[in-house]
C-alpha cells in the first residue's frame, strides 16, 4: 500500500515514540522507511541519530538519512518529493496555540500542504496501540473507494472493530427560503428528503464494497463540512480519521474563513491520515 | 408628538390593513409558483392612492394618511423592517462557500457586478436627462446609484427558485447561491457609501473617516466578532431559554451593529448586514433559530415594509414608460451578459452559463430596499423609484421561467423511468449470467456506438466482486465507464436466470445500468431508485407477467 515512509527525526521524546509507530507501520505495510533531518549534516550527529534509530528496531546498516537546511515544513515536503516517499508520518498537537495555529506549526503546515499521504498521529507511543475505531470522510467519489480501501487494510492489520462512513452536506442558503413561503415544514421536509436520499446512497455504497471482514456502517451529516465531521469523530470515539488530502493549498484566507479540512485541521479529533 | 388614543387606533387598524393585504397577496404569488414579495408589492399599490386613494380617497385618508404622527410610527416601523431584513439576509451570507465555490462564482459574481455597474453607470451619467435628472451636480452620485442598483441581486427570490427548480443541493444551485451571496455583499458595501457620500446620516464626519472606521468596522465584525460570536453562541443557545435567548442576542447584536453604522455615516443597514454576517457564519448557529429569525421577520416586518412602499407612490402618476423600458432593458443585458460571460468564463457551457445569467438576474426585494432609501435621500424622484420597482417585479417574475428553460437544456435531471427506450428493453432467451449481459451489452453498443470489449470487462469486473442479483427477481449489473450520459438496457426473461441472489431466486428482469465514471453519485441514486421499485412482490410478479414490451414499460414506470 505505502512503499516508502518517510520520517521526520530529532531527538526529542516526541521523535522517539515516531520511530517505534513508524517500525510497526513499515512492517505492516513493509514499506523501506526514508528518515529526514532538518539541519546541517554532522558526522557526529548522523552517528547520534542512526543509534537512536537503530533503538527502535531498524537496521542500522540500512538506515538512510536524508538531509538539508531550513523551514522544516519545505524541507520535509522537498525530500519527500525527492526520494519519492508515498507515507510521511508525523506527530501533531490536538489543537495548538491561537498564534500558532494562524501562523503555522511544522505539522500543520504538511496537513496544508502534502505532497504525499500523511499520517498524523496525535499521540505517538513507544507502546504502540493499534486503532480500534476508524473513521472514512467520503464523498461517493473514486477517491473516496481508495480511502474505504486504505482504512479497509488498516483496519484488518490492526483488528480494528469498525469502520465508520461518513459523509457530510450542506446546502446553504437553504433557511432563506422561509422568506418568501413563510414555511418552515417545507424546508424540514426538503432536508428530511435530501437526508433519506443521502442514506440510500450510502447503503448502496455499502453494499457496492462489498467488505466483509469488519463492520461498516455509515453516517450522513446536515451541516458545515468538516465540523460536523470533527465533533461526530470526537462523539463517536475514533482513533483514526482517514480523509483525501486538500485539493489545494490551504492558506492563510482558509484559517480565517475556516471551511472543510481546516475545521478538522484546527482542532484534530484523533490522528489523522490524509490520502493524496 | 405623542401619539393620541385615536392615533394609536388608527395605527393599528393600518398595520393590521397592511399586514392582511400583504398575506393574501403574498399566499395568491405562491399559488402561481411566483415570488411572495410581488404580492406584497402588489398589495401596497392596490391599498395605496395608485388604486384604493384613487377609487375611495376618504377611506384611505381615514386609514393611512390620517396625522403625522402616525406616519412618523409607521416610517418607523418600516425602517426597522429594512434593518431586519438586511440582518437576516446577512445571516445567509456564507463566505466559506464563496471561497469553496472558487474560480467560477468568483467569476461570476465579479463580472456579474462589475458589468451591469459599468453599463448602468455609463447610461445615467453620459444620459441622466433621459432618467429624468436635471441637476449635474448630483450626475456622478446618481450614476453610482444606478449602477449599484442594477447590480445587485435578490438572494431570496434566487433561493426560491432553486428551490422550485429543485437543483438547490446541485453544484450549480451552489454556485449561483454563492455568487449570489457575495454579490449581496459587495452591494451593500457600494451603496451604504454612496449614501454616506449623499451625507444623509452620520454625524458630518469626514469621508476618510467614513471609509476608515467602515473597513475597521468589517475587518473587526469579520475576524474578532466573527469568532467571538461562534463562541459564545452555544453558550446562549444552553443557558438561555430557546428560541428567546438567541433571538434576542441576534437582534440585540444586529441593532447595534446598524446604529454604529448610521452614526459613523454609512446607512444603518450595513451595520446590521455585516453582524447578519459574523453571526451566520457561527456553525453552532441552529438552522431552526435561522428559519425562525426569517420566519419572525418576513411573516411581520418585511410585508409592512413592502405594503409601506405602495402606500408612499403613486403608481400610475409616476409612470414613465421610458425610464421603466430603460431599467428592465438594462437590467436584463447587465445581469444576464455580465453574470453569463462570468460563469462561462469560469468554465462553464453556454446553457449553464445563461442559467445562470437568468438566475442572478432577479432582484426583488433588495433593489426596493435601495431604491426606497434612495428616494429618502432625495436622489432619486418617484418617476425612477416606479420604475425601479417594476424592473424589480419583472426580473423577478422572468427569473424562474427562463432559468427552467436553460436548466432543462443541460441538468442531469435522470431518473430511471426517463431512461426507458422501447427499443432497449426486450424478451430474452439467454440463460445464463454472462450471455444476458452479453446480450444487453451487445444492445447498448451497437445503439450508442461504444467498444463492447471494453464495457464487458468493466461490467465483468464489478460483477466479479459481489453479484448484483439483488432479489425480488432483478439483477442489477451495472459499471462506471468512460461515457458521458447513462445508458440503461433492460433484459426480460421469463424462465429466470441464476444470479446468485441473497434471495436465490432466479433474476428475471435484468438491467444493464452505466454510468459516467466521472459522476459516481448519479450511479449510487439510480441504483438505490431501481431497487426501491422492486420492493413490492405482487407488482414484480404482475410485470414479470407482461407479455407486451409497451405495456411493460408503462407498468414499470408506475412501479
Amino acid at each position: 500500500m505505502f512503499k516508502k515512509i518517510g520520517l521526520a527525526v530529532t531527538f526529542s521524546p516526541n521523535s522517539k515514540a515516531l520511530l517505534k509507530e513508524t517500525k510497526v507501520y513499515s512492517e505492516q505495510f513493509a514499506s523501506e522507511v526514508i528518515f529526514i533531518h532538518v539541519g546541517k549534516k554532522n558526522e557526529s550527529i548522523e552517528r547520534q541519530l542512526k543509534e537512536l534509530i537503530s533503538e527502535y528496531g531498524f537496521n542500522s546498516s540500512s538506515i538512510n538519512i536524508v538531509w538539508d537546511e531550513g523551514d522544516p515544513a519545505k524541507i520535509i515536503n522537498k525530500k519527500c518529493k525527492e526520494n519519492d516517499v508515498d507515507l510521511l508520518i508525523a506527530g501533531a498537537l490536538e489543537k495548538e496555540k491561537v498564534i500558532k495555529y494562524y501562523l503555522g506549526s511544522v505539522a500543520r503546515k504538511l496537513m496544508r500542504d502534502p505532497v504525499c499521504s500523511l499520517f498524523i498521529l496525535t499521540e505517538p507511543s513507544i507502546e504502540p496501540k493499534p486503532f480500534k475505531k476508524i473513521s472514512v470522510l467520503i464523498d461517493y467519489s473514486y477517491e473516496s473507494e481508495i480511502l474505504v480501501n486504505v482504512a479497509y487494510q488498516i483496519a484488518i492489520k490492526e483488528k480494528a472493530t469498525e469502520i465508520c462512513l461518513i459523509r457530510e452536506y450542506e446546502v446553504p442558503g437553504l433557511a432563506i427560503t422561509v422568506y418568501d413561503t413563510g414555511s418552515t415544514d417545507e424546508t424540514e421536509k426538503t432536508r428530511k428528503i435530501w437526508d433519506s436520499e443521502e442514506k440510500e446512497k450510502m447503503d448502496v455504497f455499502i453494499n457496492e464494497l462489498n467488505l466483509t471482514e469488519i463492520k461498516v456502517k455509515g453516517v450522513c451529516l446536515y451541516g458545515k463540512e468538516g465540523w460536523e465531521a470533527n465533533n461526530f469523530v470526537k462523539e463517536n470515539g475514533s482513533d483514526l480519521l482517514i480523509m483525501s488530502a486538500p485539493s489545494k493549498k490551504l492558506s492563510f484566507i482558509d484559517r480565517i474563513f475556516q471551511h472543510n479540512e481546516e475545521f478538522i485541521f484546527k482542532e484534530l479529533p484523533c490522528s489523522i491520515l490524509l490520502i493524496k | 408628538m405623542n401619539l393620541t388614543p385615536e392615533d394609536i387606533t388608527r395605527f393599528l387598524i393600518a398595520i393590521s390593513v397592511m399586514l392582511f393585504a400583504a398575506k393574501v397577496f403574498g399566499e395568491l404569488m405562491r399559488l402561481i409558483k411566483q415570488p411572495s414579495v410581488v404580492g406584497e408589492i402588489l398589495a401596497g399599490i392596490i391599498l395605496g392612492p395608485t388604486v384604493f386613494g384613487t377609487i375611495a380617497p376618504d377611506i384611505f385618508n381615514t386609514i393611512f394618511a390620517n396625522s403625522k404622527s402616525t406616519d412618523i410610527a409607521i416610517d418607523g416601523i418600516t425602517n426597522l423592517a429594512v434593518i431586519m431584513l438586511l440582518l437576516v439576509s446577512g445571516l445567509e451570507v456564507n463566505l466559506s462557500l464563496v471561497f469553496k465555490q472558487g474560480k467560477t462564482a468568483l467569476y461570476t459574481s465579479v463580472i456579474g457586478m462589475v458589468f451591469p455597474f459599468a453599463i448602468g453607470f455609463s447610461a445615467a451619467y453620459f444620459f441622466p436627462e433621459f432618467l429624468g435628472i436635471k441637476d449635474p451636480a448630483l450626475t456622478l452620485i446618481f450614476a453610482l446609484f444606478v449602477g449599484t442598483a442594477l447590480s445587485i441581486t435578490a438572494l431570496p427570490v434566487v433561493a426560491r427558485t432553486l428551490m422550485d427548480l429543485n437543483i438547490f443541493k446541485t453544484q450549480i444551485g451552489f454556485l449561483i447561491i454563492a455568487s449570489a451571496m457575495f454579490n449581496d455583499l459587495i452591494g451593500w458595501l457600494v451603496f451604504s457609501f454612496i449614501l454616506g457620500m449623499l451625507g444623509q446620516s452620520g454625524h458630518g464626519f469626514d469621508i476618510s473617516v467614513i471609509i476608515t472606521s467602515t473597513l475597521v468596522f468589517i475587518a473587526f465584525m469579520l475576524l474578532i466578532g466573527r469568532k467571538f460570536f461562534n463562541r459564545i453562541i452555544p453558550f446562549i443557545q444552553n443557558k438561555t431559554t430557546y428560541p428567546g435567548g438567541i433571538l434576542n442576542f441576534i437582534f440585540i447584536l444586529g441593532f447595534l451593529g446598524a446604529a454604529f453604522t448610521e452614526y459613523i455615516g454609512i446607512h444603518a443597514i450595513f451595520g446590521a448586514f455585516i453582524v447578519g454576517i459574523a453571526i451566520g457564519d457561527s456553525a453552532h448557529l441552529k438552522e431552526q433559530t435561522r428559519e425562525m429569525v426569517q420566519q419572525f421577520v418576513t411573516n411581520i416586518f418585511a410585508p409592512l415594509f413592502f405594503v409601506s412602499i405602495g402606500l408612499r407612490v403613486n403608481f400610475i402618476t409616476s409612470f414613465d414608460f421610458m425610464i421603466v423600458l430603460i431599467f428592465v432593458v438594462l437590467a436584463f443585458a447587465g445581469k444576464v451578459i455580465g453574470c453569463g460571460l462570468g460563469a462561462y468564463w469560469g468554465g462553464l457551457k453556454k446553457d449553464e452559463a445563461l442559467a445562470i445569467g437568468f438566475g442572478m438576474n432577479s432582484r426583488g426585494a433588495m433593489e426596493i430596499v435601495l431604491g426606497i432609501l434612495a428616494l429618502q435621500a432625495g436622489l432619486i424622484h418617484e418617476r425612477v423609484f416606479v420604475a425601479l420597482v417594476i424592473m424589480a417585479l419583472v426580473t423577478s417574475l422572468s427569473s424562474a421561467p427562463f432559468m427552467s428553460y436553460f436548466i432543462k437544456r443541460f441538468k442531469n435531471s435522470i431518473d430511471v423511468n426517463s431512461l426507458l427506450r422501447s427499443d432497449l428493453v426486450f424478451f430474452t432467451k439467454s440463460n445464463s449470467k454472462e450471455s444476458v449481459i452479453e446480450e444487453l451489452i451487445r444492445k447498448l453498443s451497437e445503439r450508442y456506438k461504444l467498444d463492447y470489449t471494453y464495457i464487458k470487462s468493466e461490467v465483468m469486473k464489478r460483477e466479479s466482486i459481489i453479484s448484483t442479483g439483488l432479489g425480488n427477481h432483478l439483477a442489477l449489473p451495472h459499471a462506471k465507464i468512460k461515457i458521458s450520459e447513462v445508458h440503461f438496457a433492460i433484459a426480460v426473461s421469463k424462465e429466470g436466470i441464476e444470479f446468485e441472489s441473497l434471495d436465490e431466486k432466479p433474476a428475471k428482469i435484468i438491467i444493464l445500468l452505466l454510468t459516467p465514471f466521472d459522476h459516481p453519485e448519479l450511479q449510487l441514486r439510480l441504483i438505490s431508485e431501481i431497487s426501491k421499485k422492486f420492493k413490492d412482490e405482487d407488482a414484480i410478479k404482475e410485470l414479470i407477467d407482461t407479455d407486451d414490451i409497451n405495456n411493460f414499460i408503462t407498468n414499470f414506470k408506475s412501479l
